[in-house]
């Protein structure tokens, strides 16, 4: 059976010109009903809807606000910015060898913007590091857009596709995004951004440990207080992608694969997020001298092959 | 030293855990709610929401105590029976104050990767534990010979403090603050 994640369910977007598009509440239930959730279905059947049976688009925005700013309670608490900065300040640093003038670090599916507000606020890049929140929900991008217009944040977000922004990012990133990529379209994420211009990504999602679903019960259940995100909390955890999977995914044409802490180094009970990243080749070098004694942590998929034998 | 003896200071100290349990308790019913970065001074105000509260509703073990010692008939007995009870609803928390304490230290020391320990394997499930630990409390009121009226006291300071988090979420965190 899949697992499905509601907050995928209920909210739809037309890719294209990124306009809502109405969603059906007894589709949904449907859906999770055909998955075997109905725990999940339960949860659907709950939010209000019209005549139509069309879930009320002011309330699932009012939800998925609340359960993304619950959320961002367990990446603080993980401390996710100055993990990112862990990896990003060197990525950066290497970057810094060959591009000249602004740089741009864009985050894909940013949410409430948690990250890329973070490393605003605490000036971690470099003030040459533009830093730009994307994602195709629009009730995201203004309450992301709202939060960092009220700390006044140097960082700005879009309602839109990365992929498709007028000005080109030299870095992508993302928290917590990839696990919604399924079959072809993981490849075809990693392969978007190894065709632009950008000279690397650095993807955090959640660790594929056996622990990782138990983890993010206990985590979920005492954290989060809706329903909704205690239960995408552990779907998450039991969607995360192994590091073979992200590995062979991430080998796009013209970037070089390296997964942080992939589980044969690493203790399950630290690493709970951990990022896939992709660097032009002529970078590795400088990214590891700039990681220090953290590259050793960092593996290619010639690694896996290895530990395979 | 008799129980009756250390009756006083084992007043303070499960107060003073109660309290502390309180202001932790106003830190958790605003974590979530509040999406800023710099959220400083709004912690700090939910930290002294859930201790104010917990003073209040703290008083219910206070008055319940004071009431089962009026309308004993053997007043002596029944303080002996309650200080015994509060030694016996003591220790459940202490071990669980050591472990909180010592998971919330590792958290703030740690760097990041060590601290995810702390907080994945302490923090979190010792979250998730509360509610049994004040239960295992209140069956120490009766193990240790504190009969029925400390386990009605610690029951009621149970019930305390147990409400904190979701009388502070509720009149001041329902909705993620604007």
């Amino acid at each position: 059976m899949p697992h499905l994640e509601i907050s995928d369910l209920i909210t739809a977007t037309d890719p294209r010109t990124g306009a809502r598009l109405p969603v059906r509440r007894a589709e949904v239930v449907h859906r999770l009903r055909e998955a075997g959730d109905r725990h999940a279905a339960r949860i659907v059947a709950r939010l209000p809807a019209d005549r139509h049976d069309v879930l009320d688009p002011h309330a699932v925005d009012r939800l998925m606000i609340g359960v993304h700013t619950e959320l961002q309670r367990l990446s603080e608490e993980l401390r996710l910015g100055k993990r990112l900065v862990h990896i990003l300040g060197p990525v950066f640093e290497a970057v810094r060898a060959t591009a000249t003038g602004r740089l741009r670090l864009v985050d894909v599916g940013s949410g409430l913007g948690y990250a890329v507000r973070w490393l605003a606020a605490h000036h971690s890049l470099g003030p040459d590091v533009e830093l730009v929140g994307v994602d195709l929900d629009a009730a995201l991008v203004g309450e992301a857009a709202r939060l960092a217009r009220a700390e006044g944040l140097d960082c700005r977000f879009v309602h839109g596709n990365a992929f498709d922004l007028p000005e080109a990012a030299t870095v992508y990133v993302s928290t917590g995004v990839l696990h919604h990529f399924r079959g072809p379209d993981l490849a075809g994420f990693f392969r978007a951004q190894a065709a632009s211009p950008a000279l690397a990504f650095c993807h955090f999602d959640i660790a594929a440990t056996r622990l990782a679903p138990i983890g993010a019960w206990v985590f979920h259940r005492s954290r989060m207080r809706h329903p909704l995100g205690r239960h995408d909390g552990v779907a998450s955890a039991r969607r995360a992608h192994t590091d073979e999977t992200l590995l062979q995914a991430a080998a796009a044409p013209g970037m070089r694969p390296l997964l942080y802490e992939p589980r044969g180094l690493a203790n399950p009970f630290c690493t709970t997020l951990r990022p896939v990243i992709g660097i032009r080749p002529e970078l590795e070098a400088p990214l590891r001298r700039a990681m220090g004694r953290s590259a050793r942590r960092l593996v290619g998929p010639e690694h896996l092959a290895g530990a395979a034998r | 030293m008799t129980p009756q003896d250390a009756a006083p200071a084992l007043a303070v100290t499960l107060t003073a855990l109660g309290l502390v349990d309180s202001a932790f308790s106003g830190f958790r019913a605003h974590a979530g709610r509040d999406a800023r970065i710099r959220k400083h001074r709004a912690v700090v105000r939910a930290t002294l929401r859930g201790l104010a509260v917990g003073a209040g509703l703290l008083l219910a073990p206070v008055l319940t105590a004071g009431a089962v010692l009026l309308a004993a008939a053997d007043r002596d007995r029944t303080y002996a029976a309650l200080a015994e009870g509060a030694i016996g609803f003591l220790v459940p928390l202490a071990c669980y104050t050591t472990a909180v304490l010592l998971s919330l230290a590792a958290y703030l020391v740690l760097p990041f990767r060590a601290s995810t320990l702390a907080l994945v394997a302490g923090l979190g499930p010792l979250t998730l534990l509360r509610p049994l630990v004040l239960a295992a409390a209140c069956a120490g009121t009766l193990a240790s010979g504190g009969g029925a009226p400390a386990l009605l006291v610690g029951a009621a300071a149970g019930a305390a403090v147990l409400c904190v988090e979701p009388l502070v979420h509720r009149r001041w965190y329902a909705a993620p603050q604007r």
